[in-house]
């Protein structure tokens, strides 16, 4: 019976694991999505985000059946925790891709940002990328180190989405209101993403040590 | 009165066999202290010790020191007896009295301590007892009837309110719902929660999820090696045990990975 139980723990790591890869590669073809005003490419980003929602609600049966039947506790029992909370992360990392090849599809066949914009974005979307493959491995990995390093690719999205506002509300804007927004909209969509990712990772780092980075009451 | 507890170095043997060996700890008052660990790892007989109780087996003896507020309860003028009235004990299986009713089984250890007592000052500390125990509403209309008429957790209530009618310091608990079914189980779990106010309580117990309710701190035993003796491996508070312990072994051993 115990054997069992560990090897529902192991898939339900298992699971997380996909969620990001499924994640990561939503964010990755958004943003090629978005900066080539690819529609076929939005599409399946769109239609493949039910496959993400679907995923959480399995983690989440899951980890609810674990926590009514084994009583896990200890390592277990943060194992389960953290699954819940990341797959929740997860799924809306998932969204914000979808809001990402929603807004390329919106735009078609015009593209959504203006010139100027554009490479700040795919700076980002390849950050935010790299991002959710580096918390997938850390999933896989608990490798506390590797998540930790993750908070400097997460600062450097920070800056960008903080410059976007500095070019945007500058004199010399020339796109208008609606450009404007969208740049706005989106810059905001990959900085949640990148922080969702980081804080996946984190989540890791309590199942290991059984203290969450950044928390203050880090007390039991 | 509830007292406070101290083991240093402690060692337990039967004859020549080193069953439990290298024990400090401190056993804090109004707390509840849980010891777990797999069979044979010692913490019965570890808990018996407390008491002076192992010595029923012939040619138990210990070395080391276990004093009760700074009493050794090991010094050459200390009378075993009054280390036990002082010091009471729950077992496993509910074990009143067979043939005498339910007030003389609350009434024994008075009247074997005791100094001659008016009835109406017995009425009164049995009644005390069958309250503090929780008893006291299911049993009060047939006193006179057989404790072993009761049912398990009724009889389980029986003898904890036998030892806490003599006003011990500290209650020891050998695995005292390992017999019982849970709603009954519910109800010791409850009355050990209200007796700490009052007394130092050490528990022994298999059920991982009753130690973490029940109690203050958590101690895990574990043998050294296979035929080696045991050991107190960890000790720390019961949330602590329970949610980071310190070392490998308990996590295994309380995530059900041994044992």
């Amino acid at each position: 019976m115990r054997e069992a139980y560990h090897v529902e723990l192991d898939r339900l790591a298992q699971n997380l694991a996909e969620m990001c890869d499924m994640a990561a590669t939503a964010m990755s073809r958004a943003t090629k999505a978005l900066l080539e005003a690819d529609l076929v490419l939005a599409e399946q980003v769109i239609s493949d985000d039910q496959r993400v929602d679907d995923a959480r609600a399995h983690c989440e049966e899951q980890a609810y059946a674990l926590l009514a039947l084994q009583a896990p506790v200890a390592t277990d029992l943060r194992t389960v925790l953290a699954a819940i909370h990341a797959a929740e992360s997860l799924e809306r990392m998932g969204d914000l891709a979808l809001h990402v090849a929603r807004a390329a599809r919106r735009r078609h066949p015009d593209p959504v940002l203006p010139a100027e914009v554009a490479p700040y974005f795919a700076e980002m979307g390849t950050v935010v990328v790299r991002l959710a493959r580096q918390a997938e491995e850390v999933i896989k990995s608990r490798d506390v180190d590797a998540a930790r390093s993750m908070d400097a690719a997460d600062d450097e999205v920070d800056d960008i989405h903080r410059h976007l506002f500095t070019v945007i509300m500058g004199n010399d804007w020339p796109h208008g209101v609606a450009a404007a927004v969208d740049t706005t909209l989106l810059g905001r969509f990959y900085e949640r993403f990148g922080d969702h990712a980081v804080s996946v990772a984190n989540r890791m780092v309590f199942v290991v040590t059984g203290k969450m980075p950044g928390y203050h009451t880090n007390e039991i | 009165m509830a007292k406070r507890i101290e083991v240093s170095d402690l060692n337990i043997y039967y004859d020549k066999f080193l069953a439990v060996q290298g024990v400090s700890m401190t056993i804090e008052p109004r707390a509840v202290t849980a010891l777990i660990g797999p069979s044979g790892c010692g913490k019965s007989t570890f808990l018996r010790s407390l008491n002076r109780m192992h010595e029923l087996v012939p040619k138990a003896r210990v070395e080391g020191k276990i004093a009760m507020d700074g009493q050794d309860l090991y010094g050459p003028n200390v009378d075993p007896v009054v280390v036990r009235r002082h010091i009471g004990m729950v077992f496993q299986r509910p074990n009143p009295f067979p043939t005498m009713s339910i007030y003389d089984n609350v009434a024994a250890g008075l009247r074997l301590n005791a100094t001659r007592m008016k009835r109406a000052e017995l009425d009164d500390l049995v009644e005390r007892a069958l309250r503090a125990a929780n008893l006291w509403q299911e049993v009060s209309d047939r006193l006179n009837k057989p404790g072993s008429g009761l049912s398990g957790g009724q009889q389980q209530r029986l003898c904890i309110a036998r030892a806490i009618a003599v006003q011990p310091d500290v209650l020891l608990m050998d695995e005292p719902c390992s017999a019982l079914d849970p709603i009954s189980t519910q109800k010791i779990e409850d009355l050990i929660n209200e007796l700490k106010t009052e007394y130092t309580i050490v528990i022994v117990t298999h059920n991982m999820q009753q130690a973490a309710r029940v109690s203050d701190t958590t101690g895990f035993f574990n043998l050294k090696g296979v035929g080696e003796a045991g050991q107190l491996v960890e000790l720390d508070e019961t949330t602590k045990i329970f949610s980071t312990p310190t070392n490998q072994a308990t996590e295994d051993y309380i995530s059900g990975r041994f044992g």
